[in-house]
């Protein structure tokens, strides 16, 4: 009898949620169901009056409907509430083009100097830095160029003026290399250094030239360091900078401190040798210069002749970066452009 | 230097195309600037005549048959001397003849033509036509054995290529010259020159006509002189002028030819003198000396130079004849009419040269040599070299010789060891490959063994250390069969340059905030820095600057980046940048001596101490970011909205900066009245702070709005905020660990709490305030509403978050703190608290 209208109010209750058509529509039929006042309340009330196994019956069938109804409930009120959300009206034309973010750009010499002193610190370099404004006694003396020798007419020196004693001595560094003889100064071999950054050239200035631009070199110092070795790190260096297999080609050159000196070229970036456009045909690209370190330079860093061998070598950024990125004129990179800097 | 191809290979025997000889240079020893073939008289070939008849039309035309070989043309002719037999130039349909040296013809293509009505293939050449000489009186006639079909640019040498080559500048000495390209080229091939250099001297013949005096043995080790006499002066041998030619020296006559044929071939520069113009007819008085201060000379370009006593000349009792090394005198040289001449060949200081030279702007052949250092041996060489030449070319008769050398300048030995070839090239070379080289390069080896002697003759001025010789061996042997191979080194991993990182991570947090990095020059100009404010700081000066803008180094990036500024706001409204770079302070105020003890102290050890007084300036690295907004016009600027100005978007900024980079305990002070670092008047008087660290007096850095008058001034008509930091100083101050502090597990609380002020207290204030009264259940403070009345007044709101580690707390708790905090305000401040 009882478990009947239990069923009966159930099925009643769960047509009229099915039919239900909004919100306060399933509000009352909750209560009506299943409110305080309701007969299905009254009926759980009245369990304590029947015997033991009816109780136990009739009580899990009330629960299970109770059960039922609720979950009915909770579903149609669901449904109803999606569907009262009205999801056309929040139509919006997803081409229109979103606020731009605000993004800096890291100035492209930068990032390839932090491209190059990573591989370098990765095969064991040093960073090394010295003074821009330099005495012309480590940007040539010690560099096997003694004053009145014919080599420091090529290097287009920017002097500083000053009289005195200081008249003539001061001036700003036209290559890195006197990093490297400061450095050696305070270092005994083995050593590996490199050591990046800004030179001055009184040059006149046109697509190809710069009087400022950044250089980079590397040396290598031990008993036994030989031309053999730098073709290697050459070699390790470019291959991993162009991401490509790279050999490095030498040509007799002349530095005063370096003996042998060299040119050194790289295989084609674009062609790998074969001969393109970029190579002009010929297969390889000139890169810089490169040299066995000269013993009169270790005896102006305080070396005993005769004891260390080395190599050293530079290159600049500049000319790196423009044939890596096809940039064409030397000028950008100290242009302050922003148009130019945010290529990269 | 450029190079006649032909010279080359009859010199050093070489069979190899011009293409792989100049591949070869390049790998083994010079760059090659370029190779030029001579195009000219393509297409003119030895035709013979065989026939000659009449043109119909014309009484001044005739028409030959001229037998080019494979075949008969029929061509039109107008000159009167063409015989029946002859040999003559033939220039073929499709020919390019050259430009007249008369200047008549400009150079014309040869074409298929009809002439009155009678076809013509082709055309028979006079000398001029053909570029060879000046002669149009008729056509040219060529010897009878001159082969027919043959090219006419094969007889006359006009076949060759000229190789323009970029001598190092070590080998100047030697290889500026054919017969030391010569050698370079056979010691490639593994040969060595014909040439009898070692056999070249020069008749000891004595004459009376010539006294040569040398005032300065240093400055002219060594002079050869010569009185030859019967000079015809003419034009010289075809020959000649074609290697002078392909050399890029113009021809001029049978002497002065002569001497740069000489020059050309063995490297010594030369010069003749009109004997008649030097002497008093009977006796040369050659006088090398020092030029007194102030003496002039007319040089052969006509220019007129004032010398003085650094300079060489070589003079007569009289007066300077020529300047020493680099170019002879006007009055003094060969001209048509000389009989008897004073042939020169010496050896001069290359630095007095080098120097003489530079001051002076010229470029001569002879100084171009000479600067480079010559073998004091080649004069005489040279010299037996141009009698013999002039012998045959002048007609010229020698008188005699006179050679002034003091010191005899020998050959010398280097020793050099096998192995320590094979450590640096870093390549087993085996010793009878070495020993081949070395000889090929006209090198004396003796010994056997690892360790050898190695004797240099004197033209190789530049081998004198075993490394010298080192490189001989590896660039013949080819750097290209040097393997390369891993060095062997210890594993130890790179010392990290602290500083780099430093900038590196200042950057990437710039540019994670939107900012992008400029690069400007170390300089700008006086006008810049008076503009910026810094006009009155001593800067360094360029004694060579590249323009006048650019004459002074840098003491602050702020001017290059306030142009950057301008440049970029034609092409934006708003946008942030930086820079970080070095500027250059003098050393102006250090105790000199001091800083001269403390870098010879570093430096002991090594040949610079003692030496080295120099004094560098300060070179400190700064960073300055610029952030540029658009103007907010009037209302924008309103008291009321100031708490918005660009002023606090710079703020942003720098605290996140400082946040990122480990800086924490800084506060924002007042602008000093005079700060040492930087202009107080480049910034606006009322929107600028120094950036301080707790406990450091001195600012770390600066930052706020450019003063506008000084933006006006730099035509930029925007606001600019901008921050300035010593990277130095902020570096010293990053703290590198970051500590971890539990995460608070209990809920926090916000209060709000709003006031009016009268305008007089800083927010600084109210907040150290709120947080004195709260204690340390206050866990922070935010301002987020701020108003300014006109009336003076200024109303704020905070969010006051509380909160404690160690329990939630309680409303009583909370009301006490609030109240506490409310009256310490009203009390402390004398603000008025809302409630």
């Amino acid at each position: 009898m009882l478990s009947e209208k239990i069923n009966k109010i159930r099925n009643e209750a769960i047509l009229q949620i099915q039919s239900a058509a909004n919100e306060d529509e399933i509000n009352a039929i909750r209560v009506k169901f299943l409110g305080r006042k309701s007969e299905f309340t009254s009926i759980l009330k009245g369990l304590k009056d029947l015997s033991p196994d009816e109780r136990k019956s009739v009580g899990q069938l009330a629960n299970s409907a109770k059960r039922e109804i609720e979950e009915a409930l909770a579903q149609k009120g669901q449904e109803i509430k999606q569907k009262s959300f009205d999801f056309a009206a929040e139509k919006i034309d997803i081409t229109i083009p979103a606020v731009k973010m605000k993004r800096g750009h890291l100035h492209p010499l930068t990032q390839i100097q932090n491209e190059l002193e990573d591989i370098f610190i990765s095969l064991g370099f040093e960073i090394a830095d010295g003074p821009e404004v330099e005495t012309d006694f480590y940007s040539f003396d010690a560099l096997n160029m003694p004053p009145d020798h014919p080599a420091r007419d090529k290097w287009d020196t920017f002097w500083i003026k000053s009289d005195g004693e200081q008249k003539d001595k001061i001036l700003l560094r036209p290559h890195t290399s006197p990093v490297q003889i400061r450095h050696m100064e305070n270092h005994e071999p083995p050593l590996r250094i490199i050591s990046p950054g800004k030179c001055f050239r009184n040059e006149a200035t046109d697509a190809k030239h710069e009087h400022t631009f950044y250089q980079f070199e590397a040396l290598m110092v031990g008993e036994d360091v030989s031309v053999a070795n730098f073709k290697f790190i050459a070699e390790q260096f470019f291959s991993r900078f162009f991401k490509k297999k790279i050999t490095v080609r030498l040509r007799p050159s002349f530095f005063p401190f370096t003996e042998p000196s060299f040119e050194f070229d790289i295989s084609c970036t674009v062609c790998g040798g074969k001969g393109c456009q970029t190579c002009k045909g010929g297969g390889w690209l000139e890169v810089g210069g490169a040299g066995m370190v000269n013993q009169n330079v270790f005896v102006s860093s305080g070396y005993p002749r005769g004891k260390y061998q080395g190599f050293a070598w530079g290159f600049g950024l500049e000319r790196l970066l423009m044939m890596r990125n096809k940039i064409t004129d030397i000028r950008f990179f100290h242009s302050g452009d922003i148009r130019f800097i945010k290529q990269f | 230097m450029k190079y006649s191809y032909n010279w080359l290979k009859e010199l050093s025997g070489t069979k190899m195309s011009v293409e792989k000889l100049a591949d070869n240079l390049m790998l083994h020893s010079f760059e090659i600037e370029g190779i030029e073939k001579l195009e000219n008289l393509k297409d003119v070939v030895v035709g013979e005549i065989m026939e000659i008849s009449k043109h119909p039309n014309a009484d001044k035309l005739r028409i030959a048959k001229v037998n080019i070989g494979k075949e008969v043309l029929q061509i039109v002719c107008g000159a009167p001397n063409i015989e029946v037999g002859q040999r003559v130039p033939v220039a073929l349909v499709g020919a390019k003849l050259p430009a007249s040296p008369l200047g008549g013809s400009k150079g014309f293509e040869i074409k298929e033509a009809e002439i009155r009505g009678v076809k013509s293939f082709g055309m028979l050449c006079a000398e001029d036509e053909l570029g060879l000489g000046t002669d149009h009186s008729g056509i040219m006639i060529l010897k009878k054995n001159a082969k027919l079909g043959q090219p006419i640019a094969k007889i006359f040498g006009l076949d060759d290529v000229s190789i323009e080559i970029d001598v190092l500048a070590n080998r100047g000495h030697d290889a500026l010259s054919h017969v030391g390209m010569a050698r370079e080229i056979a010691a490639l091939e593994g040969k060595k020159v014909e040439y009898d250099y070692d056999g070249l001297g020069v008749a000891k013949k004595k004459t009376e006509a010539l006294l040569i005096e040398v005032k300065d043995k240093n400055l002219c080790p060594r002079y050869v002189g010569a009185v030859m006499k019967g000079i015809t002066v003419e034009d010289s041998p075809q020959w000649i002028q074609n290697r002078l030619k392909m050399s890029g020296i113009r021809p001029i006559n049978n002497i002065v030819d002569a001497t740069n044929y000489v020059m050309l071939e063995l490297g010594q520069p030369m010069h003749a003198f009109d004997f008649d113009k030097i002497s008093d007819g009977q006796k040369a008085n050659i006088i090398v000396r020092k030029a007194a201060k102030g003496e002039k000379l007319k040089l052969l370009d006509e220019s007129v130079k004032e010398l003085g006593e650094n300079d060489i000349v070589i003079a007569n009792e009289k007066e300077p004849i020529a300047l020493a090394g680099v170019m002879g005198g006007l009055g003094s040289g060969v001209s048509k009419n000389t009989k008897r001449i004073v042939i020169e060949s010496a050896n001069f200081n290359a630095s007095s040269i080098r120097r003489t030279r530079m001051r002076l702007g010229i470029i001569s052949d002879a100084a171009l040599r000479y600067e480079k250092d010559i073998d004091s041996n080649i004069a005489e060489k040279a010299m037996a070299r141009i009698i013999e030449i002039l012998e045959h070319t002048a007609g010229a008769e020698l008188e005699g010789v006179k050679d002034v050398y003091p010191k005899k300048v020998n050959p010398w030995k280097i020793k050099l060891r096998l192995d320590y070839a094979n450590k640096l090239l870093g390549e087993t070379v085996p010793a009878g490959t070495v020993k081949k080289i070395l000889r090929s390069l006209d090198l004396k080896v003796a010994g056997s063994g690892k360790n050898i002697s190695v004797g240099i003759p004197t033209f190789r001025l530049d081998l004198r250390t075993e490394e010298d010789l080192i490189e001989e061996i590896g660039r013949i042997y080819g750097y290209e069969k040097i393997k390369s191979r891993a060095p062997l080194v210890s594993l130890q991993p790179a010392k990290i340059n602290e500083k780099r990182i430093f900038a590196r991570l200042v950057k990437d947090v710039l540019v994670s905030q939107g900012f992008s990095e400029m690069y400007n020059y170390s300089f700008y100009s006086q006008r810049d820095a008076n503009l910026a404010q810094l006009g009155s700081l001593k800067h360094l000066e360029l004694e060579n600057p590249a323009n006048p803008d650019q004459a002074l180094m840098r003491v602050s990036l702020v001017p290059n980046i306030l142009k950057n500024t301008r440049e970029n706001l034609k092409y934006f409204r708003e946008f942030e940048i930086f820079e970080i770079g070095r500027v250059y302070w003098p050393a102006q105020n250090l105790a000199i001596e001091q800083v001269a003890q403390e870098i010879s102290g570093k430096t002991t050890k090594s040949s610079a101490a003692g030496r080295l007084k120099e004094i560098l300036p300060e070179e400190k690295e700064m960073l300055v970011g610029a952030i540029i907004l658009e103007n907010k016009g009037k209302k924008g600027e309103k008291r009321e909205k100031r708490h918005e100005s660009n002023f606090f978007i710079a703020k942003s900024s720098v605290d996140n900066l400082l946040s990122r980079i480990g800086i924490t305990d800084y506060y924002y002070d007042n602008f000093n009245s005079s700060p040492v670092d930087t202009p107080r008047s480049l910034w606006h008087e009322s929107r600028s702070a120094e950036v301080k660290i707790e406990g450091h007096e001195d600012a770390v850095g600066f930052m706020g709005e450019i003063n506008p008058f000084v933006l006006a001034q730099f035509n930029i008509h925007t606001r600019v905020a901008m921050f300035e930091f010593d990277m130095q100083k902020l570096f010293s101050f990053v703290q590198q660990e970051r500590e971890y502090s539990p995460i608070n597990r209990f809920p926090s609380v916000t209060r709000d709490v709003s006031m009016v002020t009268d305008g007089t207290i800083k927010v600084d204030e109210i907040l150290q305030t709120i947080q004195a009264a709260g204690g340390n259940i206050v866990l922070d403070v935010d301002l987020f509403d701020a108003i300014d009345f006109d009336d003076g007044t200024s109303s704020f709101a905070f969010h006051i978050i509380l909160g404690a580690d160690d329990r939630t707390l309680t409303s009583e708790e909370i009301d006490d703190v609030v109240s506490a905090i409310t009256r310490a305000l009203e009390e402390g401040l004398k603000v008025k608290v809302r409630r």
